[in-house]
């Protein structure tokens, strides 16, 4: 990989963007000295709650086959620990990550040095604050029944607001860029940025404040887990797939006029996908059958994103230059998940299919494939990007940067595959009238607690890199800072 | 696409479109829903819950039951529920227009039960599989849901007892005008 030699500026890496600070160190740019901090904080906000995700995610994968495990008192059950987990992932490390990432994006290309970027830190602190405040709620008293709507109702409106501290400002940002040129990157994250606040805010009211009758709750739950997973953390994922890609391989992108469609229909199709979730459910069937539609036209935008992405690779060996460059070896990784990933979710909303695999661990497995496999990784290549050109410094380690990658990449792999193939047999055995209780396999849990503590190590490795590397806080930062 | 309000316009309409087409056309379509007689002059179903198991449902809630047992009955052409002995019809709209949170749940690694209450044969079953449950499986004991008798006998607490009314008020097993149950 590119990084292995720690004295020299690795080759292939891209000039920062902007012109050089004045004084100081030449590697930080005027436009990332000026976005470093909040960028900084969120990026190492996501780290600490990915490590909290991963203890989590380790202890209970450990109690699916040792039910006694740390079941001394009720605050430690499964369904406490599992409800919490899932909260720290997607919007402790998840949203943490995206909304720096997001942040850096827009203020690259659209090449504007941004002011008052405490205004976006302090929209982080409040959100790091209701999470935590919202995560001991759950530990110690009670939950909502639904995913990721499981924090107490008083949490959304730090929430609401602090979102709209930390991601309004892109915004303000891309209103006042100095460049006319809009690149596909930049819609996704205005998409995205608007999508989630109002999609939250109106699942809140119909589910939690003024709650709908009966089953139309789930069905506003689905709504919003479609709207978070493709149109929050799936967009900004793309939004960087489409920056990283072409500029790591100093080339233009393959089919790029097609970008836009791709974009308007994966915001027209994915709000729909919600009820292909909830086949068999007790929800009027004319609603269920539109998600199964929705799901089949995400066909469009699947094609489209497949030849910007496939056929910019396929050109010019594409693929060993990725494969070579640290950024692009998390970043194609990525976008080959996230094809499996829609294109899981195409095939099984078909009715047929989707009785089998419903409620067994195939479900999960597909949405492990496009939150951790696509979004996850997608994170960690642009991070190894970022936070060079953040801090005027290189990682410290290269082999802590290997361990990350295939400690990694092996466990999503293994446990992607693992629930996709135990899910599956077990909807086979369910639907062969087989007793509940022998369709469940011991090795699937085994799987999944070894996966975890490898996903655990490689977390680790990138922590103790990502870390040594912030607290090196270079007085390059700082110079340019002034200047 | 150099539009900001272009781009700003455009994803409140894909928002929109799809929050007016799928939420408020279903709240149309259900949102007055309630309870209904089986028959002409029959007694309104779903029955109403009693106290204590409203106050059990605070507790399933809180332990987090969702993340592992769901509370809904497939058709028999979209899943295989009903040959499973988990409901003997599948579940309507209807039957959830009592409760403050529904709890249909996303995940199996435990039975549906959505008609527990009618599958279960006691109390003393149900608090047998709280405090003890069968070894193989992935549900873990809740002793804190118990209290020690003297004789080293387990009783539900308050809390547990709750719990039990509340999973034996669990029942989908009356027929309702959409679904009625085979004689």
């Amino acid at each position: 990989m590119s990084q292995e030699n720690q004295h020299s500026r690795p080759p292939g890496q891209g000039r920062p963007q902007g012109r050089s600070a004045d004084t100081g160190s030449p590697r930080i740019s005027r436009v990332d000295a000026s976005v470093a901090s909040p960028v900084k904080f969120f990026f190492a906000s996501a780290l600490l709650w990915l490590l909290v995700s991963s203890v989590l995610a380790v202890i209970t994968a450990v109690k699916l086959h040792l039910p006694g495990f740390l079941n001394c008192c009720e605050y430690l059950t499964f369904g406490r620990l599992d409800a919490i987990q899932r909260n720290v992932f997607f919007y402790g490390w998840a949203s943490n990550a995206l909304i720096g990432l997001n942040l850096w994006l827009l203020a690259s290309l659209g090449r504007f040095e941004f002011r008052n970027g405490w205004i976006a830190t302090l929209g982080g602190l409040i959100w790091n604050l209701a999470l935590t405040v919202g995560i001991a709620s759950v530990l110690l008293d009670s939950q909502n029944a639904f995913e990721l709507l499981e924090l107490p109702r008083g949490v959304a409106l730090a929430f609401f607001v602090a979102f709209l501290l930390a991601a309004l400002w892109p915004a303000v940002a891309f209103v006042r860029r100095p460049t006319g040129q809009v690149f596909v990157s930049q819609w996704y994250i205005l998409g995205a940025s608007f999508v989630l606040p109002v999609v939250y805010l109106l699942t809140q009211l119909m589910v939690l404040w003024c709650p709908t009758n009966g089953v139309l709750q789930a069905l506003v739950h689905s709504w919003f887990l479609q709207n978070f997973l493709l149109l929050w953390l799936g967009a900004s994922a793309l939004a960087a797939v489409y920056y990283f890609l072409p500029k790591e391989l100093e080339t233009t992108l393959t089919g790029y006029y097609l970008s836009t469609v791709g974009f308007w229909t994966l915001f027209l199709f994915a709000g729909w996908t919600g009820p292909a979730t909830l086949l068999g459910s007790p929800v009027p069937l004319w609603i269920q059958s539109s998600g199964v539609v929705a799901a089949v036209m995400l066909l469009i935008p699947l094609t489209i994103t497949s030849i910007n992405f496939f056929g910019t690779l396929s050109r010019d060996s594409g693929w060993t230059r990725a494969w070579n460059n640290t950024t692009l070896r998390f970043v194609a990784f990525g976008l080959v998940a996230y094809t499996l990933a829609i294109a899981l979710q195409i095939v099984f909303s078909a009715r047929s299919l989707n009785a089998l695999v419903r409620f067994t661990s195939f479900a999960a497995g597909q949405q492990q494939l496009l939150t951790y496999a696509f979004v996850s990784m997608v994170i960690f290549g642009a991070a190894y990007y970022i936070l060079p050109r953040l801090t005027g410094a290189f990682w410290p380690s290269a082999k802590l940067v290997h361990l990350h990658f295939w400690s990694c990449a092996l466990a999503v792999v293994g446990s992607v595959a693992g629930s996709l193939f135990f899910g599956w047999t077990q909807g086979a055995a369910l639907a062969a009238a087989k007793p509940f209780a022998q369709t469940m396999h011991p090795q699937e849990a085994l799987l999944s607690s070894a996966c975890a503590v490898l996903f655990l190590i490689g977390h680790v490795a990138f922590a103790l890199n990502a870390f040594g590397m912030l607290s090196t806080c270079s007085s390059s930062t700082e110079e340019a800072r002034q200047a | 696409m150099n539009n900001l309000n272009l781009i700003l316009a455009g994803v409140f309409s894909t928002v929109a479109a799809s929050f007016g087409g799928l939420l408020l056309a279903g709240h149309a379509q259900l949102g007055a829903l309630g309870r209904a007689p089986a028959e002409e002059g029959g007694p309104l179903f779903p029955a109403l819950e009693p106290g204590l198991a409203i106050q059990g449902r605070q507790v399933y809630l809180q332990l987090g039951c969702v993340a592992c047992h769901t509370q809904q009955v497939r058709p028999a052409g979209q899943g295989s529920d009903i040959a499973q002995g988990w409901g003997v019809r599948p579940s309507v709209a209807r039957d959830y227009v009592l409760q403050s949170q529904v709890a249909l749940g996303n995940r199996r690694i435990g039975p549906d039960l959505a008609n527990y209450g009618a599958r279960a044969k006691s109390d003393a079953e149900i608090a047998a599989h709280l405090s003890a449950p069968a070894a193989g499986s992935a549900m873990p004991a809740f002793p804190s849901l118990f209290n020690q008798g003297k004789d080293g006998s387990l009783h539900p607490n308050e809390r547990g007892t709750a719990l039990i009314a509340f999973l034996k008020s669990l029942r989908q097993d009356y027929s309702s005008p959409e679904a009625k149950l085979k004689q």
